[in-house]
């Protein structure tokens, strides 16, 4: 049972920039055992500027372990229908701290500790239906 | 225009059908559609255990659509960074472990700090942005 990730990044911001090509196993922590749990693939749809949490760590159906190799993917794919906008962003957080804005199309990849504090949060920028696609993967505690 | 180009491939059978999801984004500025990141910091520093370091040296714009690429290339997979921003912990990058994300450096607090531990880890970064505050001398 594989999770395998793969990141292609090409730029010419810089000239002598080669791009970046990585692929990684998610393993369970410090240990080459591939990682055993998941959220399975969702979606969220949002249309206000308040916060909601996309993962609840404390109401996962199977319990987190914490302070592990636990990932989260996450994806502004738009209004749902098809139709992206780069304008439009959602602030990704944990316990309330802002991450990071994934505009129209953009995505991320990022550990999380699963400690019941720190939720995964969502908070769009404006009213503007975004509906957010998502997957965590994790140790069972 | 500069272009810069994020693309993933997700997949994993943990589930009874296999998951495949495959994504792709041009990295703009905040806010726009046709203007894209144009600057660009990269680097790979060797972490020692110990102390925290802040991974960004400068402060990239606040509140602009930056993105951050960290991988640990440490080849024990014991060892890790333990990743933080504005003291809340974010999570761990294993050896061999990468993280792609948009950081927006609310403030000057927001920072992207790590902590090795194990041992010396060796990290590559990325930051595409749109503008630092440069330090005088």
């Amino acid at each position: 049972m594989a999770t395998i990730c793969t990141i292609d990044i090409s730029s010419d911001a810089a000239p002598g920039f080669g791009g970046i090509n990585e692929s990684m196993t998610l393993t369970q922590a410090g240990s080459l055992t591939d990682i055993d749990s998941t959220t399975g693939f969702q979606r969220r749809k949002l249309s206000a500027t308040a916060a909601v949490d996309l993962v609840t760590m404390a109401s996962e159906n199977i319990e987190p372990k914490d302070s592990v190799a636990s990932k989260v993917y996450i994806r502004n794919i738009g209004d749902g229908k098809g139709n992206v906008d780069k304008t439009v962003g959602v602030t990704i957080g944990v316990n309330a701290e802002p991450i990071g804005k994934l505009y129209g199309g953009d995505w991320m990849m990022m550990p999380l500790t699963c400690i019941d504090a720190d939720d995964v949060t969502a908070t769009p920028a404006t009213d503007d239906t975004v509906v957010l696609e998502f997957v965590m993967f994790y140790e069972e505690a | 225009m500069a272009t810069t180009t994020a693309a993933v491939t997700l997949t994993s059978d943990l589930l009874s059908d296999a998951m495949s999801v495959n994504a792709s984004t041009t990295c703009m500025k905040a806010g726009t559609t046709a203007d894209g990141l144009d600057q660009l910091e990269y680097a790979v520093v060797e972490i020692p255990t110990g102390d925290e370091y802040d991974l960004i040296c400068s402060t990239p714009t606040a509140s602009k659509a930056s993105k951050l690429y960290v991988k640990n290339h440490a080849i024990d997979e014991t060892y890790f960074v333990a990743i933080t921003q504005n003291a809340q912990a974010i999570g761990r990058l294993y050896g061999g472990d990468w993280m792609f994300i948009p950081a927006d450096f609310h403030d000057a607090a927001g920072d992207i700090a790590i902590t090795s531990n194990g041992g010396t880890n060796k990290i590559e970064y990325a930051l595409f942005h749109e503008g630092t505050a440069l330090t005088t001398t």
